[in-house]
Parts: C-alpha cells; sequence; structure tokens
C-alpha cells in the first residue's frame, strides 16, 4: 500500500474540510507536543544522539531519493513491477509530503521572529529609549499591514472573489492593502535597490586604484568591461575608429566588444567556474559532515 | 516495449550514472581523509589572510567599545551556508565573550535566529559567561530583501559597529551592507557563495573569503582533525576535476583533429547511432566533427531513448477518468 497515495481512503486520508480530519490533526498536533515535551525532559547526554537520529532520518531520504534506481518511463495508475520500482514510486510520491515540511516549520517559526521584533521595540516604546518613535512605526506599521493583508486574503478566498479581480469592485480592505503593499512597500524596495547604484560608485572610486599589480590588472579589465557595455563608447571605437570589422576580419579582435567578450569568456567565466567547482565541494562536505553527525557546533577557539 | 531491469534506474540510463559515481568518489575521498586525520596525521592549511583578521577585528571593536555586527546571509532556510556561517559567528562570538565586547546577530529568516539563538547561547555557556549573554543580541529583522537591508542598515550606523562579518548568501543588498559599514570606518570581513556578489565585496571590504575558502574557515580557526581531513578530501576532488577537465580537452582536441576537424558517417541522437546528413547537399552522407559528437561530450550530456515503454500492470485502485470525457460532436 502507497501511503502516500492520498486518492485510495485509508486510515491516513480524510476528506478536506471534514470534521476527521481536523480531528486527525488535533490528534497530530498533540502528539507532536507530547514528543517535544519529551525530547526537552531527556537528559543532557541524549541530546546529541536524538539530534543524530532525526539529522540523519532526515538526510536519509534525500540519499535514498538521489541513489535509488527510479522508475523508469513510470505512467500513473500502473503498479510498480517489483520491489525496487516500489521503494522508488514510494520515494518519489513523498517529495511532496517531506518538502512541505519545511515550509510547515518556517511558518511556525515565524512566530518566533516576530516575537523578538516585539520584545526588542515594545521594550524601547515602553522605556521610551532613543528613538523610540521609530520603533512605534515599525509595531504600527507591522499590525496594519497584517490587519489589511489578512482581511485582503480572507476575502479572495469568498464567493465574490473573481470580482476582486477588477479595481472597480475594491473596497477600503483592497484598497488599503494595495497602498501599503504596492503602493509603499515595493515603492520602498525599488528605491532601497537604486541606492545600490551610488554604492557602486562610491566602491569603485575606492577600489580602481593601481595600488599595486594585481589592482592595476583588475583596474584595467574592469574598464574595458564597463566601457564595452556603453553603446556610445562602443560606436565610437569600433565603428568609428576601427571602421566596423566584420566577425571574419583579422582587426575585428582588436575591437573593444571582442577584447571584452575575449575576457569574459576566458578569464572570467574559467575563473567563476572553478569558484563554483570549490563551492560545490565545500557544500558536499558540509551536508556530509552534518549528515553523519561529524560537525562539532560551537567553534572552539 | 522495453524489458530493463528496474535497477536501470532513471537515473542510471545511458551515461548518467557517471553522475552518482562520481559523488560516490568525493565522498569516498572526503571520509577517508577524515579518517587520516583522525589517526593524528598533520595536515596543512595555507594562509587564509580574512581568518586572520577576525582576532584583529575584534580586539579592535573592544578598543573602541562598540560591537560587532555579524549577517549569516539571506537564507531562506537553515542550509549548510547559514550552518557554516554560524560556526565562524560562534569562533568570533566566543572572542567577543572573553572580551566582553557586544555582538549582533541580524537574521533574515525566523529559523536561522532561532539556531543563531541557540548556538550563541552555548557559547557563552561554554565560557562560563552564561549570565553576561543577552538574548537581543540575536534579532530577527524581516524575511524581505530590502527591508532586511534597510534595517541592517539602520543597526550598522546607530551601533556604530567597530567590525562587520557578512558571510553567507547574500545577492543586491551586498554592497548596501559593505558601503554603510565603510561609512563608519567598520573593519569588514566578508564571504558571499554567490559569485556574482564576490566582486561586490572585493571592491568594498577590507578581507574577502572567496568560494570554498568559507567553508574552510572552521577547519582553519579549530584545526579539528575532522574538518582538516574533510579539507584534504576536498582539495583531491578538485584535484579529480581538474584532470578530468584537462583529459577531456586533450580527448576532444584529438577527437575532433589538431589542425582541421575530421569527419563523421555516424552521429549519436536519443541513444541510437543514426547516419549523419551531408549540410552541404543535404543527403545521407559525412559531415565535420561537432562538440557535441566528441567522446567525453557523449559522456557528460546522457541521451534518452525516444519513446521509451515499460510493460506495467494497471492499477485497479487509479481514479478512472469520467465516461463523458471525449464525447462525440
Amino acid at each position: 500500500m502507497n501511503l502516500f497515495l492520498q486518492a485510495q481512503p485509508s486510515f491516513w486520508t480524510a476528506a478536506s474540510g471534514s470534521s476527521d480530519l481536523f480531528l486527525k490533526m488535533a490528534i497530530g498536533l498533540a502528539l507532536a507536543f507530547v514528543l517535544m515535551f519529551v525530547i526537552m525532559k531527556a537528559p543532557a547526554q541524549l541530546r546529541r544522539p536524538i539530534v543524530f537520529v532525526f539529522t540523519f532520518i532526515s538526510g536519509l531520504f534525500y540519499v535514498l531519493l538521489y541513489f535509488w534506481p527510479a522508475p523508469v518511463a513510470y505512467e500513473k495508475g500502473t503498479l510498480p513491477r517489483d520491489f525496487v520500482e516500489t521503494v522508488g514510486v514510494t520515494l518519489k510520491d513523498g517529495v511532496g509530503i517531506v518538502v512541505p515540511i519545511t515550509n510547515v516549520l518556517t511558518a511556525f517559526l515565524l512566530g518566533l521572529g516576530v516575537y523578538s521584533v516585539l520584545r526588542i521595540h515594545l521594550r524601547k516604546i515602553f522605556s521610551t529609549q532613543k528613538d523610540w518613535a521609530f520603533s512605534a512605526v515599525l509595531v504600527v506599521s507591522m499590525f496594519v499591514m497584517i490587519a489589511f493583508g489578512y482581511a485582503d486574503w480572507h476575502q479572495r478566498l469568498g464567493p465574490g472573489a473573481s470580482a476582486l479581480d477588477l479595481p472597480a469592485n475594491w473596497g477600503v480592505v483592497n484598497y488599503g492593502r494595495d497602498l501599503l503593499f504596492d503602493g509603499m512597500l515595493q515603492t520602498m524596495d525599488a528605491g532601497m535597490f537604486s541606492i545600490i547604484a551610488f554604492y557602486i560608485l562610491s566602491a569603485a572610486y575606492r577600489a580602481f586604484r593601481a595600488r599595486s599589480v594585481e589592482a592595476t590588472i583588475l583596474l584595467i579589465t574592469a574598464l574595458i568591461v564597463m566601457l564595452s557595455l556603453m553603446g556610445a563608447v562602443t560606436y565610437f571605437t569600433d565603428v568609428k575608429i576601427m571602421g566596423d570589422p566584420k566577425p571574419q576580419d583579422v582587426s575585428y579582435s582588436f575591437t573593444l566588444t571582442a577584447i571584452s567578450g575575449w575576457i569574459r569568456d576566458t578569464f572570467q567565466t574559467s575563473s567563476l567556474r572553478g569558484i563554483d567547482f570549490g563551492v560545490g565541494i565545500g557544500a558536499l562536505a558540509m551536508g556530509l559532515r552534518l549528515w553523519l553527525n561529524l560537525e562539532r557546533q560551537g567553534g572552539n577557539a | 516495449m522495453s524489458d530493463l531491469s528496474s535497477w536501470r534506474g532513471e537515473q542510471y540510463l545511458d551515461s548518467a550514472w557517471l553522475g552518482p559515481l562520481f559523488t560516490v568518489i568525493l565522498v569516498v575521498f572526503i571520509l577517508v581523509n577524515i579518517k587520516r586525520a583522525g589517526k593524528g596525521k598533520d595536515l596543512y592549511i595555507r594562509r587564509i589572510n580574512g581568518l586572520n583578521a577576525i582576532d584583529e577585528a575584534v580586539g579592535r571593536a573592544t578598543e573602541m567599545g562598540r560591537p560587532v555586527l555579524m549577517v549569516p546571509g539571506l537564507s531562506d532556510n537553515v542550509n549548510a551556508v547559514v550552518v557554516q556561517a554560524l560556526n565562524i559567528f560562534s569562533y568570533v562570538a566566543r572572542i567577543a565573550a572573553r572580551f566582553s565586547n557586544p555582538i549582533l546577530i541580524c537574521c533574515y529568516n525566523a529559523a536561522i535566529y532561532t539556531v543563531g539563538q541557540e548556538v550563541i547561547r552555548d557559547v557563552y555557556n561554554q565560557e562560563g559567561l552564561g549570565d553576561k549573554y543577552d538574548p537581543d543580541s540575536v534579532r530577527f529583522i524581516s524575511d524581505r530583501q530590502f527591508a532586511f537591508a534597510a534595517g541592517v542598515s539602520g543597526l550598522i550606523l546607530r551601533e556604530r559597529a567597530a567590525a562587520t562579518f557578512l558571510m553567507g548568501d547574500f545577492y543586491a543588498e551586498s554592497l548596501i551592507f559593505a558601503e554603510t559599514a565603510n561609512s563608519i570606518g567598520a573593519i569588514q570581513v566578508a564571504s558571499s557563495t554567490q559569485i556574482t556578489q564576490t566582486p561586490f565585496f572585493i571592491a568594498a571590504c577590507d578581507y574577502v573569503l572567496i568560494g570554498d575558502e568559507f567553508y574552510a574557515a572552521s577547519a582553519y580557526l579549530t584545526r579539528q582533525p575532522v574538518l582538516v581531513g574533510s579539507l584534504v578530501g576536498q582539495d583531491w576532488s578538485k584535484i579529480l576535476i581538474a584532470s578530468t577537465i584537462t583529459l577531456g580537452v586533450l580527448m576532444n582536441s584529438f577527437q575532433m583533429g589538431l589542425f582541421s576537424h575530421g569527419t563523421i558517417t555516424e552521429e549519436r541522437k536519443d541513444a541510437a547511432y543514426k547516419p549523419t546528413t551531408d549540410p552541404t547537399t543535404k543527403q545521407p552522407g559525412p559531415r565535420p566533427i561537432s562538440l557535441e559528437d566528441t567522446f567525453m561530450s557523449n559522456l557528460f550530456n546522457p541521451q534518452t531513448e525516444k519513446d521509451l515503454k515499460i510493460q506495467r500492470e494497471p492499477d485497479p485502485n487509479a481514479p478512472k477518468k469520467d465516461a463523458g470525457e471525449g464525447g462525440g460532436a
């Protein structure tokens, strides 16, 4: 029996929105709290083995998913041929169940994050510390956004949801959410993104100096690549000065566009791929150490 | 219908077995060297300036009486990058705790916030300074990219951080952090696993850990045999990859022809050999060999057989299609 085949009625399934489903969810939640309580009360020396067991089982799923032979040309509505294919199908079906567990965890933990924000800023407000007014703005903004966002989302689940696609049918709640999110938050996001252009100028002004051989090479290559991205400059150098050579001409290799492309294709791409290899292998080693509990936390100096 | 064995999984068809085999070899290299290092073998790690600067940065912050600010990146979940960043930050926090220097860790994700709290609390307890641990030193800012950037920039400016450590997954906001910290004269050590952001850090920060120097940090700082051995295993893996690339370049050069491209009469398509078409006459005939026809290209680009079907029994419990579907005009 495939435990993950929700279409097949079993003890593990229940109709959407039914009282049976809510009862099973409540029982599951209660069992989770009991398990959490038991783990919290476990002796300190058991803490590491418990973490190892959970980590190992979680990682084992993905290791099996990668290495276990996946059924070839498997079609829905057919039965696996043997044990090997049965395990393969179960693993594949399990992805849709296992992956959202991370989303569920994140949703629960978001509550802790909100608690952190509120604790810090409410304390600032009530003890009127320096800049407490900004904390008040943050807290009020958060609750206003939550209120309008939730109300708008709730309306879009209701029977008149399709009518809300047209702004003409919007009410106060919908206009409020639109103003807060699209009118303010998105705009402020764009504003912050735009600041980067000015920061690039200041960083480049400081960094592109001929202080050493490496810095000089960086300066020259950066200058060539940046100039090649400006249409006016490439028109002047490649067309006016070089006479707009065709790619099959020898002189084309000395145009700004060709030199910049050569720098990107040879030095830059190969270097980036080399770094990517190192980072990928480092991540593999890190994941392996975490999975096998070989990583010691705390960074003893 | 094919009678392919079920042990020939989809990920092992044609030359696709090379990927899992390569992964197993890399894993064996890492585990063998962890074992070697555990036997007391002294293994060398080259000097990494960014990591040597940690003590200097924290000491400078202590002298100036200003906090040390750390950002473990903008990852959506607690992954290997975040764990490594927190490993490095636990080392930094340990030194700061010994000097009673305040720290600030700004978290993008609530899960990272909870893990970070536990890690830093453990560090303070291990140093016997549990009462000096401030829970607000690890805080959740926002899970929106530029709201997080604005929040952290504001903290850097208001708290006047003397040292900033930016390690993990960074995107467009990397330069915002680096330039803001630079504007107040903070010493900066940074590392991004996003290679597109590394140049920004190099331009704006004092020390940068490039690529896998980030993953080497915990081995470098702690010299634990497991970590050093793992690092050597990674180096063996890189040597294997470099050798494969060199072999591939040589094989391709000889197969395609050193001074002029050879011709082929058969090409591989959909995991089967078919006669080639002459490009000038458009008739069956030889054509110049291309990169996709080489042995190495076929080895690293597995193909699937077209219209591959396996005979399987229908599932009696599978939901049936409605009788009304596909009705006539």
